[in-house]
């Protein structure tokens, strides 16, 4: 038996997304803007995270993401982070994505296409128009 | 000396159409108070969801290249000042610039850069821009300006410009970008 790590629970700023996270039902939700000066600061915790419940647990991992606005280095943590999700996908482990968006405003939809590109693990990309959650 | 002609400078404001324009040393929480005031305008001009967000997207990534640029530098306040301006120009396109002093060798191969991302047609700029994430981190001098100047460019609706100008009394230069939204 592993030990998990405590779950996330990160309010959102201006800057940054909330973010929380669910180790029973191998959950983990990130919701609003992500342009920190210092994104690989930031997106640590979420990496530390899910490499943890990676190596720690044998249940599938969701993805909930309701991000908007991201700066490049944002793009690059996030992508730091997808890449975890691929190798356990590859090691036949169930990880999914659901990047939910509005679709009033299609800039979030090509981004999140141009992320999905990258992997071959289940990557839902769902119009939700935004009721508060 | 004169004093500072305010009418004029606004008159020239206004004739240039400019949204918004800073002059000054920047810090983290300036930049997100001023992109807050940038969103406002956009949505009071009535700027698409698309067009404000790559408009805030542009200011957002000029700035911070700035503001990483200073700090590694290790600039004064008076030193690391930016100068960005936003405008709408007479097609109702957005202009976004922003300028800052950089030593003239880093001038230099920003032009370069600038030059070459101009070149490329959207096709090979997001390949530009997928080669240039899967790059380790902190490769090259300039490494954090490397993705954003290529994100910039990939939303510019034309070939980014930029420019060096020389200073009196200075051996830097004062870079200064273009894009187009």
């Amino acid at each position: 038996m592993h030990t998990a790590i405590s779950d996330l629970d990160v309010p959102g700023t201006q800057s940054t997304p909330f973010i929380s996270s669910h180790w029973e039902t191998g959950e983990l939700h990130m919701k609003g803007n992500s342009y920190p000066e210092n994104s690989f600061e930031f997106f640590g915790q979420v990496f530390t995270w899910i490499e943890a419940y990676l190596a720690g647990d044998n249940g599938p991992l969701t993805l909930r993401l309701t991000l908007i606005y991201m700066n490049t280095s944002s793009v690059k943590a996030m992508m730091d982070i997808l890449d975890l999700l691929e190798e356990a996908h590859e090691q036949g482990r169930a990880v999914e994505v659901n990047w939910l968006y509005d679709p009033r405003n299609e800039r979030v939809m090509e981004m999140a296409e141009e992320f999905r590109e990258d992997y071959t693990f289940p990557f839902h990309i769902v119009p939700t128009p935004d009721e508060d959650d | 000396m004169s004093s500072i002609d305010l009418y004029g400078l606004r008159s020239h404001f206004n004739r240039d159409q400019i949204l918004l324009c800073f002059n000054g040393p920047i810090s983290r929480s300036l930049i997100e108070e001023i992109g807050n005031a940038l969103r406002n305008y956009l949505e009071a001009d009535r700027a698409g969801p698309g067009a404000a967000m790559d408009v805030f997207a542009i200011y957002i990534e000029l700035t911070q290249n700035i503001r990483h640029y200073v700090s590694r530098m290790g600039y004064s306040d008076r030193d690391g000042t930016a100068t960005v301006v936003v405008a709408r120009d007479d097609r109702g396109h957005y202009v976004i610039m922003a300028g800052n002093l950089v030593e003239p060798e880093d001038g230099q191969t920003l032009l370069e850069r600038v030059e070459s991302l101009a070149a490329m047609d959207k096709a090979e700029l997001k390949a530009a821009y997928k080669a240039q994430l899967r790059k380790p981190r902190e490769e090259g001098a300039l490494s954090g300006a490397g993705l954003g100047l290529t994100d910039v460019a990939r939303k510019s609706v034309e070939p980014l410009s930029a420019r060096l100008s020389s200073m009196e009394g200075d051996q830097r230069v004062f870079f200064s970008l273009r894009a187009v939204i």
